[in-house]
C-alpha cells in the first residue's frame, strides 16, 4: 500500500485554489464546515455588489487554518 | 541561600517539603525523625474513629525496570485510639516548635462530630489541620473519605463545620475520582476553606497474577480497588493543580501533592500554583532522608535563578496554562534529526511511518551510508520521534517562523461572518 497523499503537496495544491481566487479579486463570503471537510464561498465584490460567486471544498487542516487567517487579516485590517 | 521558609495560610514552616498524611507520619517516632532529617512539616496520618485494617496493602507497578513507577495502596486512617496519637502530636510538638503538625481529620459527616474533633485535636496545639476528602477506599463505604469528597455540597458543609470550630487553618484534601477538580475545590473554598490540598489517590488495581489469578495486592485470594500514587500519578495532580490555580473563583493556597518524587517536580508544582508540597510515596521507596536532595536541589535552582526565596516560584508558570481553544493554531514547529548523534536505530521511523504522520525517511548518502530525515513540510510538530528516539540530542524540534498567530475560539469567530457583517446585494 502506498503512503497518503503527502499532506503539504494536498496543502499547496489547496493554497493555490485561494490565492489564485483572491488575486482576481474575490473575498471569502461565507464558510460551511461539514464531515466532508470545509465548502468556502468566494465572491468577487466591487462597491458592495456581488459580481460572481464561487464555492470551493477543501480537504486539507492546513487549508483550513490558512483560509480563516486570510479572513481574520481582512476583519482586522476594516 | 535561598530563602526556603514559606507561610502556607498563615502555617510557618522552614521549607516546603512536608511529608503527607500517609504511613510514614503514623505516628511520633516516626515524625520526629522526619524532622530530624529536615522535612519542614508532617500531616498527621489521618485521625478518626479508629479503624480496623487488612493485611497485604500495598502494591508497586514496576516499570521496564524502574521500581516504584506507581504505588497502590489499601491501608486505612490511623488504627491507634486518638489519646495515643493526640499525645505524640503534643509531644512531636515540643520537641519540633518550629515544624508545623497539621491533622488530617476524617469523621462522619455530621456537624457535631466534626466539632468534637476538631476541638479535642487542636487542644494539643496542632498548627492546622487537613480535612480528608479523599481517601478512596474503605472509609469510602462507610460515607467518608472520597464517597463525600465527590459530592460538592459534603464537601461544603464539613468545611464549614470544621471551620465554625477551629482556630487553626484549615485545608481541605480533594479527591481527584472526579471529573472536575474545580467544582469541589470551589465547594470548599464556599464552605471557608483557607487552603486546599491534592491530589489523594485515584482509585486503582495494581495488577492480576498470571500464575494464581489472584489480584494483586489480595487478601485471601480476594482484592479490591486501592488508592494510586508515586511518580505515574504526577501529571494527573500536576494538571489537576494547575485548572484550580488558574480559576479566579478558587482564590486560596493549594498544596501540591500527587508523585513529587525530587527537587524538579517540586519546582513544578510550585510555578504551576502550588504554594507549599506533601510527599509520601518518594519517602516510602527511599526514607526520609531524600528530602535532603529535595532542598539541596531546590536551594541550587533558586540560587541558578537568582531568586531570593522559594515564594517567588509560586504560580510563575499558570499564565502559560489555559484552554486548548486559546492555543494558536498558526504555531508549527518540526522535528530534525542531527545525524552527527543519530545512531540510526529506526525507531523514529518506525513510530512515525506505522502510528504518525510518515513524514521521516531513511535515505541513502552517496557513499552507500543510510541517515534518517525528516520531511519538514509533512511535519506536524507531534513530537514523537523525539518521544521515542533513545539517544539525548538526535532529535531536536524547532520552531518555524508563523503567521499571525489565531486561535481555535478567534477562528471560530472570525469564520461566522467572513465578510465582517457587510451587506452584500446581488
Amino acid at each position: 500500500m502506498e503512503r497518503p497523499m503527502s499532506h503539504h503537496k494536498e496543502f499547496l495544491l489547496e493554497k493555490e485554489k485561494i490565492d489564485n481566487l483572491y488575486n482576481k479579486g474575490y473575498r471569502i463570503t461565507a464558510v460551511n464546515e461539514t464531515l466532508s471537510g470545509a465548502f468556502v464561498e468566494f465572491s468577487r465584490v466591487i462597491e458592495k455588489k456581488i459580481l460572481e460567486k464561487e464555492e470551493l471544498q477543501f480537504l486539507n487542516p492546513d487549508t483550513r487554518i490558512y483560509f480563516s487567517t486570510l479572513i481574520r487579516a481582512e476583519q482586522k485590517a476594516e | 541561600m535561598a530563602d526556603l521558609s514559606i507561610n502556607f495560610a498563615g502555617i510557618k514552616s522552614p521549607n516546603p517539603f512536608w511529608l503527607a498524611s500517609a504511613p510514614p507520619t503514623n505516628s511520633g517516632y516516626q515524625v520526629q525523625r522526619a524532622f530530624e532529617a529536615g522535612w519542614g512539616g508532617a500531616v498527621w496520618k489521618t485521625l478518626g474513629e479508629p479503624i480496623l485494617n487488612i493485611s497485604s496493602r500495598f502494591a508497586g507497578t514496576h516499570f521496564n525496570g524502574q521500581r516504584v513507577a506507581g504505588f497502590n495502596n489499601t491501608e486505612l486512617i490511623t488504627d491507634r485510639p486518638l489519646e495515643v496519637n493526640l499525645k505524640e502530636i503534643y509531644e512531636t510538638k515540643k520537641r519540633f516548635p518550629n515544624n508545623p503538625i497539621i491533622a488530617s481529620l476524617m469523621v462522619e459527616p455530621e456537624q457535631e462530630k466534626w466539632h468534637e474533633i476538631v476541638k479535642r485535636v487542636e487542644a494539643v496545639g496542632v498548627d492546622g489541620f487537613e480535612l480528608n476528602f479523599g481517601c478512596p477506599h474503605g472509609m469510602a463505604e462507610r460515607g467518608m473519605g472520597a464517597a463525600s469528597g465527590q459530592v460538592p455540597e459534603l464537601v461544603e458543609k464539613q468545611t464549614m463545620w470544621a471551620k465554625e470550630a477551629a482556630e487553626s487553618p484549615v485545608i481541605v484534601k480533594l479527591t481527584p475520582n472526579i471529573t472536575d477538580i474545580t467544582a469541589t475545590a470551589y465547594a470548599a473554598v464556599q464552605g471557608g476553606a483557607d487552603a486546599i490540598s491534592m491530589i489523594n489517590t485515584i482509585n486503582s488495581l495494581a495488577g492480576v497474577d498470571l500464575d494464581t489469578w489472584n489480584t494483586i495486592p489480595h487478601v485471601a485470594g480476594k482484592g479490591a480497588h486501592g488508592g494510586y500514587c508515586g511518580p505515574a500519578v504526577k501529571p494527573i495532580a500536576l494538571n489537576m493543580v494547575a485548572e484550580c490555580a488558574r480559576n479566579s473563583t478558587i482564590n486560596v493556597p493549594i498544596s501540591g501533592i500527587g508523585g513529587i518524587s525530587d527537587w524538579r517536580d517540586a519546582v513544578e508544582f510550585m510555578l504551576m500554583g502550588a504554594g507549599g508540597l506533601q510527599v509520601c510515596t518518594a519517602a516510602m521507596h527511599h526514607g526520609f532522608s531524600i528530602v535532603e536532595d529535595m532542598v539541596e536541589g531546590l536551594n541550587n535552582y533558586l540560587d541558578d535563578k537568582g531568586l531570593a526565596s522559594v515564594g517567588d516560584l509560586v504560580g510563575k508558570s499558570v499564565p502559560k496554562y489555559s484552554d486548548w481553544g486559546d492555543l494558536d493554531l498558526n504555531y508549527k514547529s518540526v522535528a530534525r534529526i542531527n545525524t552527527d548523534t543519530c545512531i540510526n536505530c529506526n525507531k523514529c521511523h518506525i513510530a512515525c511511518e506505522d502510528t504518525a504522520h510518515q513524514c521521516i525517511d531513511m535515505l541513502k548518502a552517496k557513499d552507500g551510508t543510510k541517515y534518517l530525515q525528516v520531511n519538514e513540510d509533512d511535519c506536524v510538530g507531534c513530537n514523537l520521534c523525539s518521544i521515542v528516539c533513545p539517544v539525548d540530542g538526535a532529535i531536536d524540534m524547532i520552531e518555524i517562523p508563523s503567521d499571525e498567530p489565531m486561535t481555535w475560539k478567534e477562528r471560530e469567530a472570525a469564520i461566522k461572518e467572513p465578510s465582517c457583517g457587510i451587506s452584500l446585494v446581488k
